[in-house]
């Protein structure tokens, strides 16, 4: 935690964050992310669950590069958060359980292009995904919609007063 | 402000102020319900633009029933959290801004549909000029209303108005 708040104040975020517009604008960025994110990987994960047949999958997989430059933006961002008031986010259930569902999301990624990607890109522009696919789009859907959900609770639970739900 | 202390005084908006779970769980509906309006805008105006190019342009609007619960919820979910501190929000010009953005981008859309969607030329076509000019504009304003929603929570002069008068 230390490590963190020094790496901020050292590089100049933690004096950013919380000059007079700073916390607003990187919180602003952190929401234009989540939208590229879900209107490019969550679109896609929607076509593979079944919506929108008609558009091949391959093409609209195409959006995708600026779902990870979203996804990115908020890595950065989200760093600049958590580094200058390190208290807050690392000891908050929210803040934990969206981590962990961030660890589930990448995993699934990397499943998915390694056992699933290849019949979904040969597959015809009204087909549905494979079985596998389908279920990886669909953890994928959940999982990005609690990173939304958790995100959003990290000001509900303010440390010290809510530690974790297990304590 | 008269009207906006009755409103605080109603039960309903109490109770949205000071439940958790109700305050939360619609602020949380507006986020997620915003990642799906402004994402399906995403993706349509992205392949406007000329990404994925290879997506058939007019199927795009199969995307659109995402885009319409989602504006439901966003709509219902903003009316509750205004419910909540109606003086807060409807006090800041910042929020009027934020709603001609939102109502521009969705004039936007429409147009787009009327012109390019509705039309299967365009599906293996650049879109004309004008539309990719339109598309770019709808992008830019969505990034504002999120920009001036988020601005919102740090702009406003009045918390609630039954501390004014």
């Amino acid at each position: 935690m230390e490590a963190f708040l020094s790496f901020s104040q050292n590089t100049g975020i933690h004096a950013f964050m919380h000059s007079a517009w700073g916390w607003p604008f990187v919180e602003s960025l952190h929401f234009v992310g989540l939208s590229l994110l879900i209107g490019t990987v969550g679109v896609f994960d929607l076509r593979m669950i079944g919506l929108a047949r008609g558009i091949p999958m391959n093409a609209l997989h195409r959006l995708v590069p600026w779902g990870v430059a979203g996804y990115g933006l908020n890595v950065l961002t989200g760093f600049m958060f958590v580094s200058s008031v390190p208290d807050q986010y690392l000891f908050n259930p929210a803040f934990q359980t969206k981590l962990a569902l961030m660890g589930i999301a990448g995993i699934n990624v990397l499943l998915f292009y390694r056992f699933a990607f290849r019949p979904v890109k040969a597959a015809g522009a009204d087909a549905v995904a494979p079985r596998t696919a389908r279920i990886m789009a669909a953890v994928s859907l959940t999982c990005w919609t609690g990173v939304i959900v958790c995100g959003r609770l990290i000001t509900y639970f303010r440390p010290p007063y809510h530690w974790c739900f297990w304590c | 402000m008269e009207y906006f202390a009755w409103v605080e005084a109603t039960s309903f908006s109490t109770w949205m102020r000071e439940s958790g779970p109700a305050f939360f769980s619609s602020l949380i509906l507006h986020s997620v319900a915003m990642g799906f309006v402004v994402g399906v805008h995403v993706a349509t105006d992205l392949r406007i633009l000329g990404v994925a190019s290879r997506i058939p342009l007019s199927l795009m609007k199969r995307f659109f029933p995402v885009l319409w619960v989602s504006l439901v919820a966003v709509a219902l979910s903003g009316v509750l959290l205004l419910a909540a501190y109606p003086a807060k929000a409807l006090t800041n010009p910042l929020f009027y801004f934020k709603l001609a953005a939102v109502l521009a981008a969705l004039c936007i859309t429409q147009s787009l549909t009327h012109q390019l969607l509705e039309d299967a030329g365009y599906d293996d076509r650049l879109a004309p000029g004008k539309a990719r000019f339109l598309a770019a504009l709808s992008l830019l304003l969505w990034a504002a209303a999120i920009t001036s929603g988020r601005l919102l929570a740090y702009t406003h002069s009045v918390m609630m108005a039954s501390h004014v008068v």
